[in-house]
């Protein structure tokens, strides 16, 4: 099933990421013949791309035996995937009430400030993007931030910017 | 005080099977596969009074009864891993420092259930949690918890998978976990029928609370009225509260079950942070409404916050000071169940963007009194709303307007915010 009737999906692929397709059809190996295992294929496909791609939804859709707007259909329900290349660290920012009112705006404007990006947008050498997100369950950890799924908090600006210069560190 | 679900957070390594043994582990299992029927164990638990942590407070020895009583098979018990209500954070303490007592609890309603599969569905942010609990499971294999003949019992065997979900609230709603753990979005599903009929791929499921199912093991070891005692007047056992907000010390209290507000910030929390003065405080997540420093001494247990006209939901206090406008408060919540709607059903998707709207014309100097009154309105339309987000959704906002009133009056008729959060220009248009 074509999600845009006569309108192909245009491509997100890099060139050199057509090559990553064989990697994600053997990962669904082990997922085709589990029921309801479109969540763990899509992060299969978020972990080969860092994102997911039209050609990973076709493809999941092929292997799982799924329509592909189900597919597609899941993949944006849920925010954690990326429907475009995203950061090695990807900092989500709690905005949430606990959060909110411990800080979380500075830290979120430090580290904006810091990359010289939006959120959502990732910086030129591709290693780091913010994100806006609803409560973490860190809550005791007030401001806090995931790195990816690691925890820090609770952090404010200055500290922000530590998290940052180490994980500059972590890629020097 | 005694403790049922933290007693192990202090031990080494209080998460690997090794301590879990050494503290006693699995024996509360070894007594229910060796002297009760699952007659005995629903009872023994509905006597106990346990009922859901997950906020609905459903008895539940009641539920896994329903759930042996339905002849289809396989039955199901699937643990609620989901945790996101804002302020909330118990659960994550449970699945990265004591994994096999949920799995203990999970084997116990199993049997109580004549239940044969299972799924552990945890929300995907909680990385540490994904890993201890799936090597928990993984230890259970292999010492023999989990798989055939379970403890050399003939004949009762149980089946876990892990699955992990990807960012969407409303998952946590039971039958929106299912349309989850089958694969497909997160919208909730109508009921009737119950999960307890018809549950995950249509087959009977104890769906239960990470909290709830760790309490079991303790009740079976210590008896119905032990657990009893453990609570308040008439509430029973214990919960894991937790506090946030500006409290000096935001943490997790495992209490007895109405324990009052009072106390769990004052004595466990160690007051307002820096000694300032106290404005209000959430009860139980962003689903309930706010209540005065005049309700402190309220019992934070299922009845008396409904008397209250809230909720106590997840035992996830969030404290306010003078440093907090209650219309930015009530704003965040709007905000979080505005991004969290599923956008199945009208008067949620519609309604949620409204409740925000509202707060902000009042937040820049634009509101007029009869936005309070909207708000009133459209939390009786949002009631129509096709499951708990919606029907919860607006509850935090006119709760914030009924018991901070003049605050929110202060904003409309004079543009001033006493906790000088809400920057108004002369025009009235946010400087
Ligand atoms: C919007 C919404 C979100 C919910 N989120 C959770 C959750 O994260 N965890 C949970 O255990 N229950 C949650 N619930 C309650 C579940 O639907 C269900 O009542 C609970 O998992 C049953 O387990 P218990 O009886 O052990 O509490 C939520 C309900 C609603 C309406
Ligand atoms: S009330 Fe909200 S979350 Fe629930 S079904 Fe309707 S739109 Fe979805
Ligand atoms: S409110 Fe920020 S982690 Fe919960």
């Amino acid at each position: 099933m074509a999600i845009h009737a006569g309108a192909p999906r245009r491509s997100t692929l890099a060139p050199g990421d057509h090559a990553k397709l064989d990697d994600l059809r053997a990962r669904l190996a082990d997922l085709k013949d589990e029921p309801g295992a479109t969540l763990e294929a899509l992060y299969a496909a978020q972990a080969v791309f860092s994102y997911v791609p039209p050609e990973a939804v076709t493809m999941i859709a092929e292997e799982l035996r799924l329509p592909e707007s189900e597919v597609f259909g899941v993949l944006t329900f849920y925010t954690m995937f990326h429907r475009k290349p995203s950061a090695k660290y990807v900092l989500r920012v709690c905005r949430d009430l606990s959060c909110h009112i411990s800080g979380a705006p500075a830290v979120l404007k430090a580290l904006n400030d810091e990359l010289g990006t939006r959120v959502s947008e990732v910086t030129e050498d591709g290693l780091f993007e913010t994100e806006s997100v609803s409560c973490l369950g860190l809550c005791d950890l007030q401001p806090a931030v995931m790195v990816n799924l690691e925890q820090h908090g609770p952090l404010d600006a200055e500290k922000a910017r530590g998290l940052l210069a180490d994980l500059r560190a972590r890629e020097a | 005080m005694e403790l049922v679900v933290t007693k192990n957070f202090g031990n080494p390594q209080s998460w690997t099977l090794e301590s879990y043994r050494k503290a006693g582990g699995y024996q509360a299992l070894e007594k229910v596969l060796n002297e009760m029927t699952p007659e005995d164990v629903s009872e023994l638990v509905k006597e106990s009074g346990l009922s859901g942590r997950g906020g609905a407070f459903f008895p539940t020895g009641l539920k896994w009864q329903f759930v042996r009583s339905d002849p289809k098979t396989p039955r199901y018990v699937v643990i609620n891993g989901d945790e996101s209500e804002p302020g909330t954070y118990v659960n994550r303490y449970s699945l990265e420092l004591d994994p096999h007592l949920m799995l203990e609890g999970m084997l116990i309603a199993a049997y109580a259930c004549n239940a044969t599969l299972g799924y552990v569905y945890i929300r995907g942010e909680y990385g540490l949690a994904h890993e201890r609990t799936q090597a928990a499971i993984r230890e259970a294999y292999e010492a023999g918890y989990l798989g055939q003949n379970i403890m050399g019992k003939e004949g009762f065997s149980f089946e876990v998978t892990f699955r992990r979900g990807a960012g969407a609230y409303i998952v946590g709603e039971e039958t929106a976990l299912f349309n989850s753990l089958e694969g497909k979005r997160g919208n909730p599903r109508y009921k009737p029928p119950f999960p307890t009929n018809v549950g995950v791929w249509g087959l009977p499921t104890a769906i239960n609370n990470v909290e709830t199912l760790s309490a079991a093991p303790a009740i079976i070891e210590n008896g119905t009225e032990w657990f009893q005692n453990l609570g308040h007047g008439e509430a029973t056992g214990t919960k894991m509260y937790c506090l946030s907000g500006r409290v000096a010390k935001p943490g997790v209290h495992e209490l007895p079950l109405g324990t009052t507000a009072r106390e769990l910030i004052y004595d466990y929390g160690g007051g307002v942070l820096d000694g300032r003065p106290l404005k209000g405080f959430k009860p139980g997540g962003a689903s309930s409404a706010a209540l005065g420093p005049e309700h402190l001494d309220a019992a934070l247990e299922p009845r008396s916050m409904a008397a209250l006209g809230t909720i106590m939901g997840t035992g996830g206090v969030v404290v306010y000071d003078d440093t907090v406008c209650m219309v930015d408060a009530a704003y965040r919540d709007a905000l979080f169940f505005e991004e969290e709607s599923c956008g199945f059903c009208i008067p949620c998707r519609e309604g949620a963007p409204n409740l925000v709207q509202i707060c902000e014309r009042i937040m820049h100097g634009q509101g007029t009194l009869d936005d309070l009154d909207l708000l009133e309105d459209l939390g009786a339309s949002m009631m129509a709303s096709f499951c708990g987000l919606g029907q919860f959704a607006h509850q935090p906002v006119r709760g914030a307007v009924r018991a901070f009133r003049d605050e929110f009056e202060a904003h409309i008729r004079d543009r001033h915010c006493e906790a000088g959060v809400c920057q108004f220009a002369n025009n009235g248009r946010l400087a």
